[in-house]
């Protein structure tokens, strides 16, 4: 149990969907005997095991589970049974913006960004440099990033989720941003990880091409079950047939 | 049954170190947010953070030509715009506290998808830095005292006390509609509403004495009769109105519990609701 990085055991996890947003909308909808949620399952009887230093990508289509599962990692969320066992910290790539204010400069933003993903002010000092030389933004640290172009948010938000100390790496679909050499250095980077095996990484991505060159494991998810779990060419090839079978119905 | 006395005095050492692990755990993260909330707003426009003294200026000016030029309330011996200034200020705090708070969690949705940590943070970095703008505030509240020759009274230092029970309060209010808004979006106008209907029933813009005799038990029930007119004692040395200090003390700390509780039990699915 305490030797992988990530164990989940029969997981199940649903959640209330609320009809209404407005509770304008609710009062009389309650009044006349509407129920105030539907409950929804994101996730039914998954089990999984993920040792230290794998490389795992998660495939399925939208609304398959996988951000759901992702967030049970992240340990935002909570299984409605079933048990979650996860060894360290669990750094998360965040999207876009996130965590980010446009006003302060990108030098502040590395401070609020990483304090964000749990780390104090002595560990980002002494990785401030390195942030900042692998996002190459030497020259616009100090602009507020609301200059920056969608792909330089990136930079500094890769390059600060890659430098914190967290044995557990979770990528959501972000690489799909960025400059073509950007991305192949982050690539480079994971790729480096990977070799290293220092680091348990979930990656998740509907880029068939970057998950086949960079994780040796896929699981797939599909109607929130986990339908393949193995080598990720046969995975994905069990995907293709799935997906093939749906169309035709 | 003694099982049971046990757990509910671990589940209470539990809820305590839950109280206080953000000032410990997450103090770095904390500050960064507040850091964030001042900064972006010396950032953002020209004035800048002279905003923090200009709204409030501005609100004096208006209340006090409407309430002394137009109304003419009386302000005992004092000058009427010190006499609204003591209660204007911390209501301004009520307000910012409250408002932003509301929207905390929504604007955030981003991260409570993403990254765990004590959400209460969010409204604690509010209650923080928005009690940086109020001491910016006072500065010019106490060049205002100057100017007209009050004098303080030697029971000002009382302030504090009663400040810390207006943070209750605004705290446990703050935790109560950031979650409630994350469930529906439009707790924020309720909030609003809210607000404005409390400030007329709160006696900042007129003094206590205004208020009929047989509506003041009804009166004193809202928190902040004892916590503004408990401010107004305290500078200007009047007598404290001990009872309704007390009573203000009692709900803020009830909001806060309840507020704190709900909160962290409401905590586990706000991820799913964004």
């Amino acid at each position: 149990m305490s030797d992988t990085a990530i164990s989940f055991k029969n997981v199940t996890k649903s959640f209330y969907l609320q009809d209404d947003r407005t509770f304008k909308e609710l009062l009389p909808n309650l009044l006349r005997g509407k129920p105030w949620a539907k409950k929804y399952t994101a996730l039914s009887n998954i089990s999984l095991n993920v040792d230290p230093g794998e490389i795992v990508a998660i495939i399925g289509k939208n609304g398959s589970g996988k951000s759901t599962l992702l967030k049970l990692i992240a340990g935002v969320t909570f299984p409605t049974s079933g048990n979650i066992h996860i060894s360290g910290k669990v750094a998360p790539l965040i999207e876009l913006g996130a965590g980010f204010h446009y006003e302060l400069s990108g030098y502040e933003n590395i401070f609020l960004n990483a304090a964000i993903l749990g780390m104090h002010k002595k560990e980002i000092e002494a990785k401030i440099e390195e942030i900042i030389e692998f996002s190459e933004l030497q020259e616009f640290i100090h602009t507020p990033v609301k200059k920056y172009s969608s792909g330089m948010y990136m930079r500094l938000g890769f390059s600060i989720a890659i430098s914190i100390d967290a044995p557990i790496l979770l990528i959501d679909e972000v690489l799909a941003v960025g400059d073509a050499a950007f991305q192949q250095k982050c690539m480079k980077k994971l790729k480096e990880i990977k070799d290293s095996r220092e680091k348990t990484i979930i990656f998740v991505s509907h880029d068939e091409k970057a998950v086949k060159g960079f994780c040796d494991r896929s699981i797939l998810i599909s109607d929130s079950k986990i339908i393949a779990d193995g080598k990720t060419e046969e995975v994905f090839e069990i995907y293709h047939q799935l997906m093939h079978l749906e169309r035709a119905a | 049954m003694y099982k049971g006395l046990k757990a509910s005095i671990i589940n209470r050492i539990f809820m305590l170190t839950h109280l206080t692990e953000p000032f410990r755990h997450y103090k770095f993260l904390l500050s960064q947010l507040i850091l964030r909330d001042i900064k972006s707003r010396y950032k953002q426009s020209v004035i800048g953070y002279a905003w923090v003294l200009i709204n409030p200026l501005l609100q004096l000016l208006v209340y006090s030509f409407v309430f002394s030029v137009v109304f003419r309330f009386p302000s005992n011996d004092i000058p009427y715009s010190v006499f609204l200034f003591v209660g204007l200020l911390p209501w301004i705090y009520v307000q910012t506290v409250i408002t932003n708070s509301t929207l905390a969690l929504v604007d955030n949705r981003e991260l409570l998808k993403k990254v765990a940590f004590p959400r209460e943070v969010f409204i604690y970095s509010i209650v923080i830095s928005k009690l940086v703008d109020l001491f910016f505030a006072s500065l010019v509240l106490a060049a205002f005292i100057f100017f007209y020759q009050v004098s303080l009274s030697t029971s000002t230092w009382y302030i504090f006390p009663l400040l810390g029970i207006q943070i209750l309060l605004v705290t446990g209010i703050g935790l109560v509609f950031s979650t409630a808004n994350l469930f529906y979006r439009d707790i924020q106008y309720l909030s609003n509403l809210i607000l404005m209907l409390w400030m007329y029933v709160s006696p900042i813009v007129y003094p206590l004495s205004l208020v009929p005799e047989e509506w003041i038990w009804i009166y004193k029930l809202n928190p902040m009769v004892g916590i503004i007119e408990g401010y107004r004692s305290a500078l200007f040395g009047y007598s404290f109105d001990t009872g309704t200090i007390l009573w203000a003390f009692v709900i803020s700390s009830v909001v806060f519990i309840f507020g704190f509780v709900m909160f962290k039990r409401m905590e586990k699915v706000f991820a799913d609701l964004v």
